[in-house]
């Protein structure tokens, strides 16, 4: 009974870890700037949705809505005042990394001095688990990060594929120069890709503010997950960083069955090296998927 | 904004913002976790010293002004280090505050090295008593606080399985390394022992090994926001037994978690009413931040006016406020009258104070237990 539990743990966190890697693979994929400050964005979120719903007192659906409308925010602000001119001047991958990583600690403080260092829930029924079974035990929440991290996923696939901007987005992974031969202007749709992938975050921060509560440092951790994901299920496949972070969120729950607990955040970069050594180029990396 | 720019205004923020420095000032410092996970108990800390620094400046304690340099040891060895460096070689302080024991243990040696007297009001490793002579505690070490604990747990209220959730510092394992002592030994046993990372955030799993373990009482021993987290997914994950700690619970973090209603923990014995020091500090803590004081709260207002009064014994005396000063002082006088009640020194630079237990009650706590005395 407590592999079922962990495996049920693991889908709950996958499902959040799957959602992130997925707005983190977008950006990398179509733009290929190394968003580090994608942890950033999950901060963000997760604070201005308890911020919301505890010291606004507003229904989760506006609590949502204000999380979205600052990182998609957040999101277009690193892209037009930090990677553009950066990748205008010398476009330098160190460069990127330094100054996201460095965006990064800059919001992790000032959400600390604003909103307090301390630790935050959203108190709510749908993270209080009940016995479904002897010592089974499965909170609602469990089945919402599921089927949000499904419709999401899907929603956003079927964007890419029916929509012109979706198409651009896939193009502009490819070719940029080819994009703008057809009429589609890249930086716009570099825009568009940080848009939708920081508001891909929103989901996963608010259910994690639900369900294990959030503390100005829970970016880091976060992004190193959809950054392993992403590694895992194939750089530049939206399925492979879903898939990826469904993986790691399993093996890090699942890990506690036979091991030690201090294990179980090793046991996902224990995984991410058995990919890099066996199979470097993911899932469904674009690697594999050239043969 | 270019981004050079934006740095270089956050840069002179920061400078302007900073007291201004006068080469005539008494300064001492605090190595604390500012930024992180730990934060919040860095501004617990450094909010308890300001005041105890205003207080002696108001009441022209010392001939010259009292000023605290605080720096950010982000609760970690590495960078308590570089803190520690800073304020002993560059700033020239003859006193440091300290917290957590990772980062105590680390810059000992530095501050010994130096004659600097390094004082901890958070850290609780029984190791913390053998660092030196230049390292001094102004708290009960845990392992006072799990002797207390243990026999109330297990005696007096028939919790004889006890779980362990322990952080993977030195603190979490001196807490194992008691309870692997004083639960056998009042006739208890040890179910389960989980070591969980520092950084670790999720526990639903652990959750479910907790529970497959059946215990009676469920001991955390952890810090910061981190042990808030294992306390809310312990709860969420169907983990309804009693919940316990040790004096890491004393956070607004914790206290303020309406699924921490209830959990158990000692800490000294506090009486804010004791004398018109404590009073004075209580007032000024609850108008400074809206709350009221807890056991840190004394330790670190207490951290600063032992200095005080070390360094008023040494001016009068003629002598010069060093550390090696402050050490001898320190041994002349080992009682002090400070925040909360007496305070004695023992040899090894601990000090010997009474304990009380605590409940998690709404927000703030209620003492179960006036004289939780070590078994």
């Amino acid at each position: 009974m407590l592999l079922l539990q962990l495996l049920v743990n693991g889908l709950q966190l996958g499902a959040i870890y799957g959602l992130t890697a997925v707005g983190f693979a977008l950006i990398f994929g179509s733009t290929k700037v190394f968003h580090v400050a994608h942890g950033a964005s999950f901060t963000l979120a997760g604070y201005l949705f308890w911020w919301g719903m505890t010291a606004l007192k507003w229904h989760w659906l506006a609590s949502v809505a204000l999380a979205v409308v600052a990182v998609v925010l957040f999101g277009l602000f690193m892209e037009r005042f930090i990677y553009r001119p950066i990748q205008r001047h010398e476009g330098a991958f160190f460069t990127v990394f330094i100054a996201a990583f460095g965006m990064q600690i800059v919001v992790q403080n000032l959400v600390g001095t604003v909103f307090g260092r301390g630790f935050e829930t959203v108190s709510a029924e749908l993270s209080r688990s009940v016995e479904i079974a002897p010592n089974l035990f499965v909170a609602p929440i469990a089945a919402v990060a599921i089927a949000v991290g499904l419709v999401f996923y899907f929603g956003l696939n079927l964007f890419l594929a029916r929509t012109q901007v979706g198409t651009g987005l896939r193009a502009l992974s490819d070719n940029p120069d080819l994009v703008r031969i057809f009429g589609l202007e890249p930086t716009r749709l570099a825009q568009v890709a940080f848009a939708l992938g920081s508001a891909l975050v929103v989901p996963a921060a608010a259910l994690t503010a639900v369900s294990q509560g959030i503390n100005p440092g829970m970016g880091s951790h976060i992004m190193l997950i959809s950054l392993a994901a992403t590694i895992v299920g194939g750089i530049g496949s939206l399925k492979g960083a879903a898939m990826g972070g469904m993986l790691l969120g399993l093996a890090e729950s699942v890990a506690v069955w036979k091991l030690d607990p201090q294990w179980s955040e090793a046991v996902t970069f224990v995984v991410l090296f058995v990919f890099i050594i066996f199979r470097p180029a993911g899932f469904l990396g674009r690697a594999q998927n050239a043969k | 904004m270019k981004l050079p720019k934006l740095l270089g205004l956050l840069a002179a923020t920061s400078i302007f913002a900073a007291s201004p420095l006068r080469a005539q000032d008494i300064r001492i410092g605090a190595n604390l976790p500012m930024s992180g996970p730990n934060a919040e108990y860095g501004e617990q800390f450094a909010g308890a010293a300001a005041i105890a620094v205003e207080h002696a400046n108001a009441d022209k304690m010392l001939s010259k002004k009292l000023v605290l340099l605080i720096e950010d040891s982000q609760a970690t060895p590495q960078q308590g280090v570089v803190a520690m460096n800073k304020l002993v070689n560059v700033d020239k302080v003859p006193y440091v505050l300290s917290a957590f024991t990772g980062v105590s243990k680390a810059i000992a040696p530095v501050g010994d090295k130096a004659h600097v007297v390094s004082i901890n009001g958070g850290g609780v490793s029984p190791d913390l008593a053998e660092l030196g002579d230049y390292f001094w505690n102004v708290i009960p070490l845990v392992n006072f606080e799990v002797q207390a604990f243990a026999p109330y747990l297990i005696k007096e209220r028939g919790w004889k399985k006890v779980a362990l959730i322990y952080v993977d510092d030195p603190a979490g394992e001196a807490v194992k390394k008691e309870l692997e002592i004083h639960v056998p030994k009042n006739g208890g046993s040890l179910v389960t022992a989980l070591q969980v990372p520092r950084a670790s955030q999720q526990f639903s799993g652990i959750a479910a090994k907790v529970r497959e373990s059946q215990p009676d009482v469920v001991f955390i021993a952890s810090f910061g926001a981190q042990q808030a987290q294992i306390i809310k997914q312990l709860r969420d994950n169907g983990v309804k037994q009693q919940i316990a700690s040790y004096s890491a619970f004393s956070i607004p973090a914790v206290l303020q978690l309406p699924e921490a209603k209830g959990a158990l923990f000692p800490t000294q014995s506090i009486n804010w009413a004791a004398d018109a020091l404590s009073q004075r500090l209580a007032s000024d803590w609850k108008a400074k931040k809206g709350k009221e004081p807890n056991a840190y709260t004394a330790n670190y207002y207490n951290a600063v006016m032992v200095f005080v009064k070390l360094a008023q014994a040494l001016e009068k005396a003629g002598l010069p406020i060093t550390g090696e000063n402050l050490l001898k002082q320190r041994l002349r006088s080992a009682s002090f009258d400070v925040a909360g009640g007496r305070m004695v020194f023992l040899p090894n630079g601990t000090v010997s104070m009474p304990l009380q237990l605590n409940e998690v009650d709404n927000g703030t706590t209620k003492v179960v237990k006036a004289n939780l005395a070590p078994n």
